[in-house]
């Protein structure tokens, strides 16, 4: 299938410093594309190429088959773009403002009324009035006035309380199935276990890993984590262990396996042989936030923590 | 063509903003006020106060829109949509001249109520007043895209309105200052402004004929559009 979204050694200079270097990537039709970095890691400085809100340094790109650089035209009547903040106009009422846009992009006004009672909107609430999950709710609204096939959205749940970012992320859930691809930049870990088929991590304007979940998680270790807390610790039992190197965690030990069955037998075995008693034991995928953090450092500090995994010193 | 719903937009949102009331409409009311409760008979500064509340009405409302748009990003609502630089620098500036229309035709009615002199040529007057709120709308849009952090903007704008209130002639007469003092106020708008005026309401001018004074305010307005523009390709 042709990709909606493509970027080809996509980069960014301000003066001396590279924000975006040169990344490549495909979003499919349909998809919902994670695109998770810390702060400052060039997510937004990606979105703004993309929706030609910025120029593009170097590299290419593609938006529904337009190029990026030269039919600017074309890729916006296409593209409906969420910003990091709530931009709307705080003196004109929610439908005052979605109007202003229909105009401004041809659409039916028809789409006014019908968008503000599916999305339950406030139609006579000055914008500048309303709480800011209300507004983020309607800007997401006003990037689907003119029916764009695809939807950028620059972390649309940051700064919003437990409520209000659910009902975003079922919004955002919802307008997927109805079939739009979505652009999603975020760096909040239940978003990126819940919602994109696929997953970029960005760190320090490059791509560091591109997959989907499930093959993210195999990038932190191969197999299952099981964790258990068992007494006594005896010597024997720590020998066994040895060869999986087991790291405390809290009161329990985690060890990595690539076959948890084998794994298992032995360890019921040698509770029959030696009569420890086990306060805890279960099994776990690697989330997204270890991957995350394995492969990503904080850009602010500039420092970067080892990459071996466990060094020690 | 998608100018009429910025400019009425435009309206809505920032017509009552503090920026476009206070430097916009209170000061150029009260400064003209001021002039007449001091002297009386009038007319020898009514071209004056007609171009400065034309200039501080335009670029007052032109910055306090293109401040709020670049800090709270809305301008980039516009720079998203499907329309090109030219229609947004368009739209700006017909919007900053229509509420110049309005600042300066209240300071018109008032003055006018002043003179002791009918006024020579009404036609005149109108086109003049028209050809200078454009033209200082498109300058105040200019300076607000051009300097680079918007908080600034309003203080580079009294840099350089404030002294071309003298050196366009509104307060006190061309004809008093040297050569090389006209000439700098030959490269702002405000003395085109002032001396059209001055020929339309009162029959007569200081240095520059209406037939150039006209046309150079429309010139300027061209230009400083342009250069917005290009303001624009540089700032994204
Ligand atoms: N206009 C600009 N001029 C100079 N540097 C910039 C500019 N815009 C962004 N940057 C820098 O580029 C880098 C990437 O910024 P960007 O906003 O894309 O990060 P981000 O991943 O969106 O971060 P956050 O999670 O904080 O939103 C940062 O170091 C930022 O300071
Ligand atoms: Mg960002």
């Amino acid at each position: 299938m042709k990709a909606v979204i493509e970027a080809k050694n996509l980069t960014k200079r301000y003066g001396d410093f590279t924000a975006v270097n040169g990344i490549s990537f495909e979003v499919k039709p349909g998809e919902i594309f994670g695109f998770l970095g810390p702060n400052g890691a060039g997510k937004t400085t990606t979105v703004r190429m993309l929706s030609t809100l910025t120029s593009i340094t170097e590299g290419e790109a593609y938006v529904n088959g337009h190029d990026v650089r030269r039919e600017r035209k074309a890729v916006k009547k296409t593209i409906g773009v969420v910003q990091d903040v709530s931009n709307l106009y705080d003196e004109l009422t929610v439908e005052e403002n979605l109007r202003f846009l229909a105009k401004l992009y041809d659409a039916p006004l028809e789409n006014v009324s019908r968008l503000i009672k599916d999305f339950n909107l406030p139609a006579k609430k000055k914008f500048g009035k309303l709480s800011s999950g209300y507004k983020r709710r309607t800007a997401i609204v006003a990037a689907l006035i003119h029916e764009p096939p695809v939807l950028f959205l620059d972390e649309p749940t940051v700064a919003l309380d437990v409520q209000s970012a659910n009902l975003v992320r079922n919004m955002i859930q919802l307008l997927n199935k109805e079939g739009k691809t979505i652009f999603l930049t975020t760096h909040n870990m239940t978003e990126a276990e819940t919602l994109p088929h696929r997953i970029a991590i960005i760190n320090r304007g490059k791509i560091v890993a591109i997959g989907k979940r499930n093959e993210l998680r195999k990038l932190v270790g191969k197999g299952v984590k099981v964790r258990f807390r068992v007494e006594p610790l005896s010597n024997r039992f720590l020998r066994f262990l040895e060869p999986y190197s087991p790291k405390p965690d809290g009161e329990t030990l985690v060890v990595m396996v690539e076959d948890p069955d084998t794994f298992l037998e032995e360890f019921w075995g040698l509770k029959r042989e030696l009569g420890f008693r086990v306060l805890h034991l279960s099994t776990e995928l690697p989330s997204i936030e270890e991957v995350f953090l394995q492969l990503t450092d904080s850009n602010e500090d500039g420092e970067r923590p080892c990459a071996c995994g466990g060094c020690p010193l | 063509m998608k100018v009429v719903p910025i400019i009425v937009k435009e309206l809505k949102e920032y017509m009552f903003k503090p920026g476009s009331i206070s430097w916009g409409l209170v000061f150029p009311l009260v400064f003209s006020l001021a002039f007449i409760v001091r002297f009386g008979d009038i007319d020898h500064l009514a071209p004056g106060l007609v171009s400065i509340s034309a200039l501080f009405a335009t670029t007052s409302f032109v910055a306090s829109s293109l401040i709020f748009e670049r800090r709270l990003k809305t301008f980039e609502r516009l720079l998203l949509a499907p329309i090109s630089y030219g229609e947004i620098i368009l739209a700006k500036v017909l919007v900053g001249a229509l509420f110049g229309l309005m600042v300066s035709a209240i300071t018109l009615a008032i003055v006018r109520y002043f003179m002791v002199y009918p006024v020579w040529s009404w036609p005149l007057t109108l086109l003049g007043i028209l050809l200078a709120n454009l033209a200082f709308s498109a300058l105040g849009v200019y300076i607000s895209l051009a300097v680079e952090n918007p908080i600034n903007v309003m203080t580079w704008l009294n840099v350089i309105r404030l002294p071309m209130m003298f050196t366009s002639g509104a307060i006190a007469s061309l004809t008093l200052f040297p050569k090389w003092f006209i000439a700098i106020g030959l490269i702002t708008p405000m003395t085109y402004s002032v001396e059209a005026l001055r020929y339309s309401l009162l029959g007569y001018y200081d240095v520059i004929a209406p037939l150039y004074s006209l046309p150079l305010m429309l010139f300027m307005t061209l230009l400083f559009m342009l250069l917005s523009v290009r303001s624009l390709r540089r700032m994204y």
